[in-house]
Protein backbone atom coordinates (compact mmCIF):
# COMPACT_ATOMS: atom_id res chain seq x y z
CA UNK A 1 0.00 0.00 0.00
CA UNK A 2 1.37 3.41 -0.71
CA UNK A 3 1.80 5.46 2.54
CA UNK A 4 3.68 8.71 1.03
CA UNK A 5 3.30 9.98 -2.56
CA UNK A 6 5.27 13.20 -3.72
CA UNK A 7 3.78 14.25 -6.85
CA UNK A 8 6.15 16.69 -9.08
CA UNK A 9 6.73 19.17 -5.95
CA UNK A 10 8.40 22.08 -7.07
CA UNK A 11 9.79 24.40 -4.30
CA UNK A 12 12.16 27.81 -5.09
CA UNK A 13 14.48 29.28 -2.67
CA UNK A 14 14.45 33.24 -2.17
CA UNK A 15 17.88 34.53 -2.89
CA UNK A 16 18.45 38.12 -2.43
CA UNK A 17 16.42 39.41 -5.21
CA UNK A 18 16.09 36.67 -7.87
CA UNK A 19 14.28 32.93 -6.88
CA UNK A 20 16.35 29.85 -7.11
CA UNK A 21 14.63 26.52 -8.31
CA UNK A 22 15.96 23.86 -5.31
CA UNK A 23 13.58 21.38 -6.25
CA UNK A 24 12.71 20.81 -9.88
CA UNK A 25 9.71 18.52 -9.82
CA UNK A 26 10.00 15.51 -7.60
CA UNK A 27 8.17 12.59 -7.89
CA UNK A 28 8.45 9.65 -5.30
CA UNK A 29 6.22 6.78 -4.00
CA UNK A 30 6.86 5.08 -0.43
CA UNK A 31 5.25 2.14 0.30
CA UNK A 32 3.79 1.61 4.01
CA UNK A 33 6.94 0.00 5.86
CA UNK A 34 9.45 0.96 3.99
CA UNK A 35 12.76 3.10 5.15
CA UNK A 36 13.78 4.96 1.84
CA UNK A 37 17.19 7.17 2.18
CA UNK A 38 17.65 10.51 0.45
CA UNK A 39 20.50 11.27 -0.40
CA UNK A 40 22.47 13.85 -2.52
CA UNK A 41 25.08 17.03 -2.74
CA UNK A 42 24.71 19.30 -0.10
CA UNK A 43 22.16 22.48 -0.69
CA UNK A 44 20.09 20.24 -3.32
CA UNK A 45 17.19 20.56 -1.42
CA UNK A 46 16.22 16.97 -0.02
CA UNK A 47 15.66 18.13 3.67
CA UNK A 48 13.61 21.16 2.57
CA UNK A 49 11.57 18.30 0.44
CA UNK A 50 11.46 16.69 3.95
CA UNK A 51 10.27 19.50 5.53
CA UNK A 52 7.45 19.53 3.05
CA UNK A 53 6.67 15.77 3.54
CA UNK A 54 6.37 17.26 7.15
CA UNK A 55 3.65 19.92 6.11
CA UNK A 56 6.23 22.82 7.92
CA UNK A 57 6.42 24.26 4.03
CA UNK A 58 4.52 24.63 0.76
CA UNK A 59 5.47 23.11 -2.22
CA UNK A 60 4.99 26.20 -5.23
CA UNK A 61 3.64 23.17 -7.04
CA UNK A 62 3.24 19.89 -6.79
CA UNK A 63 1.55 17.87 -4.00
CA UNK A 64 2.54 15.27 -1.15
CA UNK A 65 -0.26 12.36 -0.65
CA UNK A 66 -0.38 10.79 2.16
CA UNK A 67 -2.71 7.85 2.60
CA UNK A 68 -3.86 9.02 -0.96
CA UNK A 69 -4.64 12.63 0.56
CA UNK A 70 -3.16 15.77 0.04
CA UNK A 71 -1.17 17.20 2.81
CA UNK A 72 -1.84 20.89 3.64
CA UNK A 73 -0.55 21.15 7.27
CA UNK A 74 2.09 19.28 9.69
CA UNK A 75 0.68 16.84 11.62
CA UNK A 76 1.51 14.23 14.34
CA UNK A 77 0.74 11.07 12.06
CA UNK A 78 4.22 11.96 10.31
CA UNK A 79 6.72 13.26 12.63
CA UNK A 80 10.04 14.83 12.24
CA UNK A 81 13.32 14.43 13.88
CA UNK A 82 15.46 17.26 13.58
CA UNK A 83 19.25 17.57 13.11
CA UNK A 84 20.07 19.05 16.55
CA UNK A 85 17.64 17.63 18.00
CA UNK A 86 15.55 20.63 18.78
CA UNK A 87 14.86 19.19 22.37
CA UNK A 88 13.72 21.84 24.71
CA UNK A 89 15.84 22.40 27.20
CA UNK A 90 13.20 23.80 29.63
CA UNK A 91 12.08 20.16 29.93
CA UNK A 92 13.06 17.11 31.74
CA UNK A 93 13.63 14.60 29.47
CA UNK A 94 10.78 12.36 30.54
CA UNK A 95 8.50 15.42 29.98
CA UNK A 96 10.48 16.37 26.42
CA UNK A 97 9.38 12.74 25.31
CA UNK A 98 5.54 13.46 27.23
CA UNK A 99 5.21 16.52 24.96
CA UNK A 100 3.33 15.33 22.00
CA UNK A 101 1.22 13.59 24.21
CA UNK A 102 -0.04 16.29 26.41
CA UNK A 103 -0.75 18.28 23.81
CA UNK A 104 -3.24 15.33 22.51
CA UNK A 105 -4.42 15.79 26.77
CA UNK A 106 -3.65 12.95 27.13
CA UNK A 107 -3.60 12.28 31.10
CA UNK A 108 -0.40 12.10 33.13
CA UNK A 109 -0.92 8.61 34.04
CA UNK A 110 -1.25 7.49 31.08
CA UNK A 111 1.73 9.56 29.60
CA UNK A 112 3.94 8.66 31.91
CA UNK A 113 3.31 4.32 30.73
CA UNK A 114 3.98 5.15 27.48
CA UNK A 115 6.44 7.60 27.97
CA UNK A 116 8.30 4.73 29.85
CA UNK A 117 7.83 2.02 27.24
CA UNK A 118 10.27 4.21 24.53
CA UNK A 119 12.38 5.57 27.19
CA UNK A 120 13.22 1.95 28.22
CA UNK A 121 13.67 1.34 24.30
CA UNK A 122 15.92 4.14 23.75
CA UNK A 123 17.87 3.28 27.08
CA UNK A 124 16.82 5.95 28.72
CA UNK A 125 15.66 5.49 31.39
CA UNK A 126 18.00 6.69 33.63
CA UNK A 127 18.29 9.75 32.37
CA UNK A 128 14.21 10.51 32.42
CA UNK A 129 14.75 13.32 35.19
CA UNK A 130 17.89 15.01 33.41
CA UNK A 131 17.71 18.24 31.74
CA UNK A 132 19.17 17.88 28.26
CA UNK A 133 22.04 19.90 28.67
CA UNK A 134 23.17 17.20 30.85
CA UNK A 135 22.97 14.92 27.96
CA UNK A 136 25.78 14.65 25.43
CA UNK A 137 24.81 14.93 21.52
CA UNK A 138 24.15 10.85 21.45
CA UNK A 139 21.84 10.73 24.33
CA UNK A 140 19.51 14.40 23.07
CA UNK A 141 18.76 12.42 19.47
CA UNK A 142 17.94 9.14 21.23
CA UNK A 143 15.65 11.51 23.40
CA UNK A 144 14.56 13.29 19.88
CA UNK A 145 14.09 9.38 18.33
CA UNK A 146 11.83 8.39 21.57
CA UNK A 147 9.77 11.84 21.46
CA UNK A 148 8.85 11.30 17.95
CA UNK A 149 8.29 7.62 18.38
CA UNK A 150 6.03 8.35 21.50
CA UNK A 151 3.70 10.09 18.79
CA UNK A 152 3.18 6.48 17.02
CA UNK A 153 3.23 8.24 13.80
CA UNK A 154 2.48 6.27 10.75
CA UNK A 155 5.85 8.12 8.97
CA UNK A 156 9.07 9.13 10.89
CA UNK A 157 10.68 11.63 9.40
CA UNK A 158 14.56 12.16 9.87
CA UNK A 159 16.83 15.10 8.68
CA UNK A 160 20.46 14.06 8.92
CA UNK A 161 19.80 13.04 12.91
CA UNK A 162 23.33 11.34 13.00
CA UNK A 163 25.22 13.89 11.21
CA UNK A 164 26.62 15.70 14.36
CA UNK A 165 27.71 12.40 15.95
CA UNK A 166 30.89 10.83 16.68
CA UNK A 167 31.62 8.06 15.04
CA UNK A 168 30.79 5.44 17.71
CA UNK A 169 28.00 6.59 18.61
CA UNK A 170 26.80 6.91 15.28
CA UNK A 171 27.34 3.15 14.37
CA UNK A 172 25.59 2.51 17.62
CA UNK A 173 22.62 4.27 16.57
CA UNK A 174 22.25 3.11 12.99
CA UNK A 175 21.74 -0.34 14.65
CA UNK A 176 19.32 0.61 17.02
CA UNK A 177 17.48 2.11 14.60
CA UNK A 178 17.27 -0.65 12.55
CA UNK A 179 15.90 -2.92 15.38
CA UNK A 180 13.15 -0.16 15.98
CA UNK A 181 12.34 0.24 12.45
CA UNK A 182 11.62 -3.51 12.44
CA UNK A 183 10.08 -3.30 15.85
CA UNK A 184 7.40 -0.45 15.10
CA UNK A 185 7.96 -1.44 11.46
CA UNK A 186 7.16 2.35 10.40
CA UNK A 187 7.52 4.43 7.41
CA UNK A 188 10.65 6.20 7.53
CA UNK A 189 12.23 9.03 5.28
CA UNK A 190 16.03 9.40 6.05
CA UNK A 191 17.84 12.63 4.93
CA UNK A 192 21.38 11.95 5.23
CA UNK A 193 24.42 12.98 2.91
CA UNK A 194 26.34 10.00 4.15
CA UNK A 195 26.62 7.09 1.76
CA UNK A 196 27.48 4.01 4.20
CA UNK A 197 24.44 5.40 6.24
CA UNK A 198 22.05 5.68 3.93
CA UNK A 199 22.70 1.65 2.88
CA UNK A 200 23.10 0.54 6.42
CA UNK A 201 19.58 1.85 7.20
CA UNK A 202 17.73 1.96 3.96
CA UNK A 203 15.52 -0.64 1.86
CA UNK A 204 16.12 2.09 -0.53
CA UNK A 205 17.97 4.51 -1.57
CA UNK A 206 16.77 7.94 -3.47
CA UNK A 207 19.83 9.85 -5.34
CA UNK A 208 18.92 13.38 -5.26
CA UNK A 209 20.47 15.41 -8.54
CA UNK A 210 22.02 18.81 -7.88
CA UNK A 211 20.07 22.23 -8.14
CA UNK A 212 16.88 21.69 -9.36
CA UNK A 213 16.37 18.72 -7.97
CA UNK A 214 15.29 15.80 -9.01
CA UNK A 215 15.55 12.62 -7.94
CA UNK A 216 17.96 10.65 -10.39
CA UNK A 217 17.47 7.23 -9.62
CA UNK A 218 16.41 4.68 -6.72
CA UNK A 219 18.16 1.67 -5.55
CA UNK A 220 17.36 -1.11 -3.77
CA UNK A 221 19.17 -2.23 -1.03
CA UNK A 222 18.41 -6.19 -0.17
CA UNK A 223 20.57 -7.44 2.33
CA UNK A 224 20.26 -8.77 5.55
CA UNK A 225 19.72 -6.78 9.00
CA UNK A 226 21.24 -5.40 11.07
CA UNK A 227 23.99 -4.08 8.58
CA UNK A 228 27.08 -2.85 9.74
CA UNK A 229 28.81 0.02 8.93
CA UNK A 230 31.95 -2.18 8.12
CA UNK A 231 30.31 -4.39 5.92
CA UNK A 232 31.91 -4.90 2.99
CA UNK A 233 29.31 -6.56 1.00
CA UNK A 234 27.14 -3.24 0.92
CA UNK A 235 30.38 -1.57 -0.81
CA UNK A 236 29.66 -2.13 -4.72
CA UNK A 237 26.12 -0.78 -3.97
CA UNK A 238 27.90 2.13 -2.32
CA UNK A 239 30.58 2.62 -5.00
CA UNK A 240 26.71 2.24 -7.53
CA UNK A 241 25.43 5.46 -5.47
CA UNK A 242 28.36 7.46 -5.02
CA UNK A 243 29.19 7.22 -9.25
CA UNK A 244 25.39 8.21 -9.67
CA UNK A 245 26.37 11.34 -6.75
CA UNK A 246 29.50 12.57 -8.08
CA UNK A 247 28.99 14.17 -10.96
CA UNK A 248 26.07 16.21 -8.89
CA UNK A 249 28.76 17.01 -6.88
CA UNK A 250 30.66 18.40 -9.15
CA UNK A 251 28.43 20.94 -10.82
CA UNK A 252 27.48 22.65 -7.42
CA UNK B 1 28.54 35.60 45.96
CA UNK B 2 32.80 34.82 46.48
CA UNK B 3 33.78 35.60 49.89
CA UNK B 4 35.95 37.79 48.99
CA UNK B 5 33.75 40.24 46.79
CA UNK B 6 31.35 40.11 50.48
CA UNK B 7 34.74 41.18 52.03
CA UNK B 8 35.49 44.29 50.05
CA UNK B 9 31.49 45.43 49.77
CA UNK B 10 31.42 44.89 53.94
CA UNK B 11 34.86 47.07 54.21
CA UNK B 12 33.46 49.80 51.19
CA UNK B 13 30.18 50.15 53.38
CA UNK B 14 32.03 50.26 56.54
CA UNK B 15 34.07 53.17 55.24
CA UNK B 16 30.89 55.13 53.11
CA UNK B 17 29.53 55.38 56.50
CA UNK B 18 32.69 56.19 58.38
CA UNK B 19 33.63 59.10 55.68
CA UNK B 20 29.78 59.85 55.98
CA UNK B 21 29.77 60.52 59.81
CA UNK B 22 33.15 62.62 59.65
CA UNK B 23 31.49 65.08 56.92
CA UNK B 24 28.32 65.38 59.07
CA UNK B 25 30.67 65.91 61.90
CA UNK B 26 32.52 68.81 60.44
CA UNK B 27 29.24 70.54 59.90
CA UNK B 28 30.41 71.96 56.51
CA UNK B 29 26.65 71.46 56.04
CA UNK B 30 23.94 72.25 58.99
CA UNK B 31 22.35 68.96 60.32
CA UNK B 32 18.77 70.04 59.32
CA UNK B 33 20.14 69.81 55.50
CA UNK B 34 22.40 66.67 56.00
CA UNK B 35 22.13 64.00 58.89
CA UNK B 36 24.44 62.02 60.35
CA UNK B 37 24.20 58.16 59.80
CA UNK B 38 23.36 57.55 63.60
CA UNK B 39 20.78 60.30 62.93
CA UNK B 40 19.27 58.44 59.94
CA UNK B 41 19.37 55.04 61.79
CA UNK B 42 17.56 56.54 65.06
CA UNK B 43 14.41 57.85 62.46
CA UNK B 44 14.74 54.91 61.19
CA UNK B 45 14.14 52.41 64.87
CA UNK B 46 11.85 54.93 65.87
CA UNK B 47 9.26 54.65 62.27
CA UNK B 48 10.17 50.82 62.29
CA UNK B 49 9.07 50.55 66.25
CA UNK B 50 5.42 52.69 65.51
CA UNK B 51 4.96 50.30 62.47
CA UNK B 52 4.61 52.68 59.88
CA UNK B 53 7.81 51.70 58.47
CA UNK B 54 6.83 48.42 57.25
CA UNK B 55 3.16 49.43 56.97
CA UNK B 56 4.54 51.32 53.95
CA UNK B 57 6.84 49.00 53.02
CA UNK B 58 4.19 46.80 52.36
CA UNK B 59 1.40 49.15 50.73
CA UNK B 60 4.22 50.26 48.30
CA UNK B 61 4.92 46.35 47.68
CA UNK B 62 1.35 45.37 47.35
CA UNK B 63 0.72 47.87 44.85
CA UNK B 64 4.17 47.53 43.37
CA UNK B 65 3.57 43.33 42.42
CA UNK B 66 -0.40 44.03 41.44
CA UNK B 67 0.94 46.62 38.94
CA UNK B 68 3.61 44.47 38.15
CA UNK B 69 1.37 41.25 37.61
CA UNK B 70 -1.05 43.45 35.54
CA UNK B 71 1.99 44.32 33.47
CA UNK B 72 3.83 41.05 32.78
CA UNK B 73 0.74 39.37 32.17
CA UNK B 74 -0.44 42.32 29.70
CA UNK B 75 3.05 42.68 28.40
CA UNK B 76 3.49 39.16 27.67
CA UNK B 77 0.42 38.37 25.84
CA UNK B 78 0.81 41.64 23.58
CA UNK B 79 4.65 40.94 23.03
CA UNK B 80 4.06 37.46 21.95
CA UNK B 81 0.96 39.44 19.40
CA UNK B 82 3.77 41.35 17.96
CA UNK B 83 6.26 38.86 17.49
CA UNK B 84 4.12 35.86 15.36
CA UNK B 85 1.13 38.49 13.95
CA UNK B 86 3.70 40.88 11.33
CA UNK B 87 0.91 43.43 10.81
CA UNK B 88 0.22 43.65 14.56
CA UNK B 89 4.36 44.25 15.09
CA UNK B 90 4.06 46.99 11.92
CA UNK B 91 1.06 48.63 13.48
CA UNK B 92 0.85 48.85 17.64
CA UNK B 93 4.50 47.59 17.30
CA UNK B 94 5.73 51.18 16.49
CA UNK B 95 3.28 52.63 19.13
CA UNK B 96 4.84 50.71 22.09
CA UNK B 97 7.94 51.96 21.08
CA UNK B 98 6.68 55.47 21.93
CA UNK B 99 4.71 54.52 24.91
CA UNK B 100 8.07 52.62 26.40
CA UNK B 101 9.79 56.44 25.79
CA UNK B 102 7.25 58.03 28.45
CA UNK B 103 8.55 58.21 32.12
CA UNK B 104 5.99 56.36 34.61
CA UNK B 105 5.36 59.72 36.46
CA UNK B 106 4.52 61.52 33.32
CA UNK B 107 1.00 59.21 33.46
CA UNK B 108 0.32 60.73 37.23
CA UNK B 109 -1.79 63.24 35.83
CA UNK B 110 -3.87 61.19 33.48
CA UNK B 111 -3.73 58.63 36.35
CA UNK B 112 -5.64 60.93 39.06
CA UNK B 113 -8.06 62.67 36.33
CA UNK B 114 -9.27 59.04 35.38
CA UNK B 115 -8.93 57.65 38.51
CA UNK B 116 -9.17 59.85 41.17
CA UNK B 117 -6.44 59.90 44.60
CA UNK B 118 -6.70 56.44 44.41
CA UNK B 119 -4.95 52.73 45.04
CA UNK B 120 -6.63 52.45 41.23
CA UNK B 121 -4.54 54.82 40.01
CA UNK B 122 -1.10 54.43 41.63
CA UNK B 123 -1.47 50.86 40.34
CA UNK B 124 -2.12 52.33 36.84
CA UNK B 125 0.90 54.37 36.74
CA UNK B 126 3.00 51.12 38.09
CA UNK B 127 1.68 49.05 35.59
CA UNK B 128 1.84 50.98 32.55
CA UNK B 129 4.70 52.25 33.16
CA UNK B 130 6.52 48.92 33.32
CA UNK B 131 4.33 46.93 30.88
CA UNK B 132 6.17 47.77 27.75
CA UNK B 133 9.15 47.15 28.65
CA UNK B 134 7.61 43.36 29.41
CA UNK B 135 6.23 44.04 26.08
CA UNK B 136 9.35 44.57 24.01
CA UNK B 137 11.50 41.91 26.03
CA UNK B 138 9.28 39.29 25.02
CA UNK B 139 8.45 40.53 21.26
CA UNK B 140 12.48 40.17 21.08
CA UNK B 141 12.64 36.78 23.52
CA UNK B 142 9.90 35.41 20.86
CA UNK B 143 11.47 36.01 17.93
CA UNK B 144 15.09 34.89 19.19
CA UNK B 145 13.13 31.69 19.65
CA UNK B 146 14.93 28.71 17.68
CA UNK B 147 12.23 28.40 14.52
CA UNK B 148 12.83 24.66 15.23
CA UNK B 149 11.49 24.27 18.83
CA UNK B 150 8.55 26.28 17.20
CA UNK B 151 8.34 23.97 14.63
CA UNK B 152 8.79 20.27 16.19
CA UNK B 153 5.82 21.78 18.97
CA UNK B 154 3.67 22.49 15.54
CA UNK B 155 4.73 19.18 13.99
CA UNK B 156 3.70 17.26 17.73
CA UNK B 157 0.09 18.89 17.37
CA UNK B 158 0.60 22.12 19.90
CA UNK B 159 -1.16 24.90 18.39
CA UNK B 160 -2.35 28.47 19.78
CA UNK B 161 -2.47 28.54 23.01
CA UNK B 162 -0.92 25.42 24.13
CA UNK B 163 2.08 26.64 21.63
CA UNK B 164 2.33 29.82 23.36
CA UNK B 165 1.79 28.34 26.91
CA UNK B 166 4.02 25.36 26.84
CA UNK B 167 6.36 26.31 24.10
CA UNK B 168 6.59 30.29 23.67
CA UNK B 169 6.90 31.53 27.17
CA UNK B 170 9.47 29.01 28.05
CA UNK B 171 11.54 29.00 25.03
CA UNK B 172 11.31 32.87 25.16
CA UNK B 173 12.07 32.91 29.05
CA UNK B 174 15.88 34.10 29.42
CA UNK B 175 14.47 37.12 27.50
CA UNK B 176 11.45 37.16 29.97
CA UNK B 177 12.93 36.91 32.48
CA UNK B 178 15.20 39.61 31.70
CA UNK B 179 12.32 41.85 30.68
CA UNK B 180 10.97 41.22 34.22
CA UNK B 181 13.64 42.53 35.53
CA UNK B 182 13.53 45.90 33.64
CA UNK B 183 10.10 46.26 34.35
CA UNK B 184 10.40 45.50 37.83
CA UNK B 185 12.77 48.50 37.59
CA UNK B 186 10.46 50.70 36.23
CA UNK B 187 7.50 49.65 38.49
CA UNK B 188 8.88 50.71 41.50
CA UNK B 189 9.81 53.86 40.22
CA UNK B 190 6.27 53.95 39.29
CA UNK B 191 5.23 52.95 43.20
CA UNK B 192 6.97 55.34 44.65
CA UNK B 193 6.85 58.13 42.11
CA UNK B 194 3.01 57.95 41.96
CA UNK B 195 2.99 57.89 46.20
CA UNK B 196 5.11 60.46 46.53
CA UNK B 197 2.80 62.78 44.29
CA UNK B 198 -0.79 61.38 45.68
CA UNK B 199 -0.76 58.83 47.98
CA UNK B 200 -1.52 59.15 51.56
CA UNK B 201 0.34 55.66 52.45
CA UNK B 202 3.41 54.31 51.17
CA UNK B 203 7.11 54.46 50.93
CA UNK B 204 6.44 57.43 48.64
CA UNK B 205 3.75 58.73 51.25
CA UNK B 206 6.44 58.62 53.71
CA UNK B 207 9.32 60.06 51.56
CA UNK B 208 6.83 63.17 51.36
CA UNK B 209 5.64 63.43 54.78
CA UNK B 210 9.88 63.64 55.48
CA UNK B 211 9.92 66.74 53.13
CA UNK B 212 6.70 68.43 54.52
CA UNK B 213 7.91 68.51 57.95
CA UNK B 214 11.34 69.68 57.05
CA UNK B 215 12.98 66.27 58.86
CA UNK B 216 15.96 65.41 56.51
CA UNK B 217 16.71 62.17 58.73
CA UNK B 218 13.12 60.65 57.69
CA UNK B 219 14.42 61.62 53.87
CA UNK B 220 17.44 59.81 54.12
CA UNK B 221 15.88 56.68 56.22
CA UNK B 222 13.09 56.34 53.32
CA UNK B 223 15.47 56.33 50.76
CA UNK B 224 17.50 53.81 51.78
CA UNK B 225 15.04 51.73 52.50
CA UNK B 226 13.54 52.24 49.26
CA UNK B 227 16.89 51.12 47.92
CA UNK B 228 17.22 48.23 50.61
CA UNK B 229 13.91 46.82 49.39
CA UNK B 230 15.16 47.01 45.50
CA UNK B 231 18.16 45.09 46.37
CA UNK B 232 16.76 42.50 47.99
CA UNK B 233 14.43 41.77 45.52
CA UNK B 234 16.34 41.87 42.91
CA UNK B 235 19.22 39.90 44.92
CA UNK B 236 16.56 37.27 45.94
CA UNK B 237 13.72 37.00 43.57
CA UNK B 238 15.38 37.72 40.10
CA UNK B 239 19.01 36.61 40.82
CA UNK B 240 17.31 33.53 41.67
CA UNK B 241 15.28 32.82 38.94
CA UNK B 242 18.12 33.95 36.96
CA UNK B 243 20.57 31.64 37.58
CA UNK B 244 17.89 28.85 37.50
CA UNK B 245 17.12 29.64 34.21
CA UNK B 246 20.47 29.90 32.52
CA UNK B 247 21.93 26.92 34.06
CA UNK B 248 18.61 24.99 32.52
CA UNK B 249 18.89 26.44 29.27
CA UNK B 250 22.69 25.21 29.50
CA UNK B 251 23.35 29.05 28.85
CA UNK B 252 26.34 28.88 32.14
Amino acid sequence: MTKLEAKNIVKYFKHDSHRLKALGGVNLQIEDGEFVCLVGPSGCGKSTFLRIVAGLETPDEGEILFDGKPVTTTGPERIMVFQEGALFPWLKVQDNVEFGLKMAGIPKDERAQISKRYLDMMQLTKFADSYTYQLSTGMKQRVAIARALVMDPDVLLMDEPFAALDAQTRDLLLVEMQLIWEKTKKTILFVTHNVTEATVLGTKVAVFSNRPSVIKKIINVDYKRPRLVEDQNLFPLQQEILSELRPEVKKN
Amino acid sequence: MKKNTLAKQIIFYVALVAVWQIVSMTNVWPNNLFPSPYDVAEDLVYTASDGSLFFGIATSLLRLIIGLTIAIIGGMLLGIFMARVEIVNQTIGSLVLGLQSIPSVAWVPLAILWFGLTDGGIIFVTAIGSMFAVTIATYTGVKNINPHYIEAARNMGAKGTQLSIYVLIPAAFPYLISGFKQGWAFAWRGVIGAELLFSFLGLGFLLNVGRQLNDISQVFAIMLVIMMVGIAIDGIIFKRIENKVMSRWGLR
